[in-house]
């Protein structure tokens, strides 16, 4: 019976392969940087940036600039997906051979690789020629160590409320002004069929602006250590406010993430009404909310909201009015420290942080990283809501360990806890012992 | 081989014999072992060196790792989670591996059974179930099951159960693992009914013919005589499928990225790649992963030795 033998060698083969092979790199760590020559020898690098974000008018841009300021280099810019970010960079960053130069890495996970030691420094020189203090702070933090730069900010996105208007004056509803008055109003749109604030309960992104608006913190540095602070009574006092929303408000399960929000928003296309009076979304959301046309391509898309009647935005108010701090999205741009072209990696880095450039990202609607050019984009609603709340909004504590927190879903699960109904006291207290070693890399 | 000294039976030819070793054989065989060694001998190498170190983000970036014993093992196995996630995986895979070889059997007896144009509808069919690319088929069964507009809870609906008009199946652990099962057996039915089928063709017709005229009933020509003469192959399609299902993942992860409760319904690979790549505590993923190698050894052992004993026979 040789078929008997063949199945069973490939079983065996099979067994093996269940091990993960260990993502080992015994690559040459030293430095190929040390390199004085003024000469900078031509040659190709390679540019990561994550989802379509950047747009072709922009990569066009970037390519054709790179080409013409330094002759004989050329610049190839990957997409990759923002899903599998980590993994992707945390294997190819430390191969000298296969990195790229410049890498597009998320504000939250910018920390972690600093702390890694994956990315080449930005000189104190440098990061005064491409903007020093007028580049947005929370950021620059999130990729320094002490004193010394190594991840810049690239752009941000705000989020903001998105309402219908049509519904939420059917039911004699005024755009609220402080937080509380958001909850109500919520609440009282609800019914069976439609949410007032279509909210998912693991949605901590949009969450944890609760906890901001009523001055908690998520995690502190106390000496050297980080410590997770759920347990601080101004942050339990903003789990609890959005535990009442998410309960009141929204129609969600408890284990939704954060989503495509607008499907519920938009009128849906086979007719009937919208399943959500309001979202909380990122600014580019608006590209996928309005009433459908057709456009050039011949496509149904989305008219970004041109009827104002129906579709509109605030900001979240804060719990005494004004603003409130809702979490910054957006991302670094570090040059890997195994870049064997990091003169050209910073030449690329000047075109970035040029004027022009900078320009064009806030005409785009993407948050520029120098702050000075932030008035470009605050030319309609949709701009000076997005520049309203990306001033006030906050990021995430800029722990070596917070992108583990992320990677093991951990913030998932304790507001999927929270949604449940459980008792805020106890699960903070539950999470932050789990959080608090993970935080300082010390990882399970 | 020389074929005319056989006709004489002196020393001389002993001697020949034993010097005529031949080499071939041998050589045939350095590109299967070549192979191994690399494909499998160096992970599982390398996967062995890290699970006694320490070995996270630091060190992928160059800090030298250091050696810690077996503090990845003991660290990772006196945590409760693990085990949880262990017993989950090992009942996840038992449960299927033997649902989907009975159902696999069921069908195959029934094609062997049947008209032929209903057999070839089935063939078909089945190999279409088995054709169906993983995503595409997770994402089929996200859509049955979706809390607001899956097909299974307006059925549910339709026959009177109102109670279950948008129930959130991927919710909670326990009906989330429903619905994996439903994908994990649905996609490798068609590999064990097909395996198991080409296996009842092999049974000769003259047994068969034997055992009617000794006077045995269909029920006992069944179980009595085909199914032993099958019983090599349902033993090795069981193996596979136990293997299988121990390290299934994107099945998990697809339907877990639907909303569902992460740690509850994590299974030992989806564990493994969290710890790993998600926290990157490569020791303590690389010390699990071996434990899985020694789980998967021990779940399929006495099935290879059975294997074992039927091709020495």
């Amino acid at each position: 019976m040789r078929r008997t033998r063949t199945i069973v060698a490939a079983a065996s083969t099979i067994t093996l392969a269940l091990t993960l092979a260990a993502c080992g790199s015994d690559g040459d760590p030293t430095d190929s940087e040390a390199n004085g020559s003024a000469e900078v020898e031509p040659a190709d690098i390679t540019l990561w940036l994550n989802g379509s974000d950047t747009n072709e008018d922009l990569r066009t841009y970037l390519i054709d600039t790179f080409a013409a300021e330094n002759e004989g280099s050329t610049l190839s810019i990957e997409e990759q997906d923002w899903s599998d970010v980590v993994p992707k960079l945390t294997t190819a960053l430390p191969d000298a051979a296969n990195t790229p130069d410049v890498v597009e890495i998320g504000n939250t996970q910018a920390a972690t690789f600093t702390y890694a030691g994956a990315f080449r420094e930005i000189s104190p020189e440098l990061y005064e020629e491409l903007g020093g203090d007028n580049l947005l702070p929370s950021f620059v933090e999130a990729g320094a160590v002490d004193d010394k730069k190594f991840a810049l900010p690239y752009y941000f996105g705000s989020r903001y409320m998105f309402y219908r208007a049509d519904i939420w004056e059917e039911a004699g509803i005024e755009v609220p002004t402080t937080l509380e008055e958001f909850g109500d109003a919520v609440a009282e749109l609800r019914t069976d069929d439609r949410s007032g604030f279509a909210l998912g309960g693991q949605d901590w992104r949009n969450g944890i602006s609760w906890v901001f608006a009523n001055g908690g913190e998520l995690a502190v540095k106390e000496g050297d250590q980080w410590v997770s602070t759920l347990s601080d009574p101004n942050t339990v006092a903003g789990l609890e406010q959005w535990q009442g929303v998410y309960e009141s408000a929204s129609n969600l399960p408890p284990t939704h993430t954060d989503e495509a929000y607008w499907d519920y928003f938009n009128d849906p296309e086979e007719g009937g009404e919208p399943e959500a009076a309001t979202i909380m979304a990122p600014s580019w959301a608006r590209w996928s909310i309005g009433d459908l046309v057709e456009n050039d391509e011949g496509d149904m898309v989305r008219d970004g909201m041109v009827d104002d009647s129906t579709y509109d935005i605030f900001a979240l108010p804060g719990v005494d009015g004004g603003v409130a701090p809702v979490f910054a999205g957006g991302s670094n741009l570090a040059v890997s420290a195994q870049s064997q072209h990091p003169e050209l990696a910073e030449n690329l880095l000047r075109i970035i942080y040029s004027e022009e450039y900078q320009t064009m990202l806030a005409e785009v609607g993407l948050g520029p990283a120098n702050t000075e050019h932030t008035s470009v984009m605050a030319t309609d609603k949709f701009g000076e809501t997005a520049v309203a709340a990306a001033e006030a909004s906050q990021l995430t504590p800029a722990a070596p360990g917070w992108a583990a927190v992320e990677g093991a879903s951990v913030y998932e699960e304790l507001f999927q806890k929270i949604a449940e109904g459980g008792d805020v006291t106890e699960i903070a207290a539950e999470y932050d012992e789990k959080i608090t070693p993970m935080l300082n890399g010390q990882a399970g | 081989m020389a074929t005319t000294t056989t006709k004489s039976v002196g020393p001389d030819d002993i001697a020949i014999r034993r010097r005529r070793k031949p080499a071939t054989p041998y050589i045939l065989l350095i590109p299967a072992v070549a192979a191994l060694l690399i494909g499998l001998g160096y992970p599982v190498y390398w996967q062995v060196v890290t699970s006694l170190q320490e070995y996270g983000l630091l060190q992928q970036f160059g800090a030298p790792p250091v050696f810690v014993g077996l503090d990845n093992f003991a660290r990772v196995f006196t945590d409760s989670e693990v085990w949880f996630v262990v017993a989950k995986s090992v009942a996840f895979c038992l449960v299927n591996a033997a649902l989907t070889v009975g159902i696999g059997l069921g069908l195959a007896v029934l094609m062997r059974a049947v008209h032929s144009w209903v057999r070839i509808t089935m063939q078909i069919t089945l190999l279409l179930a088995w054709a169906t690319p993983l995503v595409a088929a997770v994402t089929v069964f996200r859509w049955l099951f979706d809390y607001r507009t899956g097909v299974v809870n307006w059925l549910l609906v339709q026959v009177g159960a109102d109670g279950m008009g948008g129930y959130n199946w991927l919710g909670q652990a326990w009906t989330f693992f429903l619905v994996a099962s439903f994908v994990v057996i649905w996609m490798s039915v068609p590999f064990v009914a097909m395996s198991i089928y080409a296996g009842l063709t092999q049974v000769s017709e003259e047994v068969l013919e034997a055992a009617r005229i000794d006077g045995a009933g269909p029920r006992q020509i069944l179980w009595q005589i085909i199914m032993p003469l099958v019983r090599p192959v349902i033993a090795i399609v069981l193996l596979l499928q136990i293997i299988w299902d121990l390290r299934v993942f994107a099945q998990i992860r697809l339907l877990q990225d639907a909303g569902a409760p992460i740690s509850e319904t994590n299974l030992l690979g989806n564990y493994i790649y969290q710890l790993g790549m998600g926290q990157q505590s490569f020791g303590g993923a690389a010390a699990v992963s071996l434990f899985v190698l020694v789980l998967t050894m021990v779940l399929s052992g006495p099935y290879v030795r059975y294997l074992m004993k039927e091709d020495a026979a």
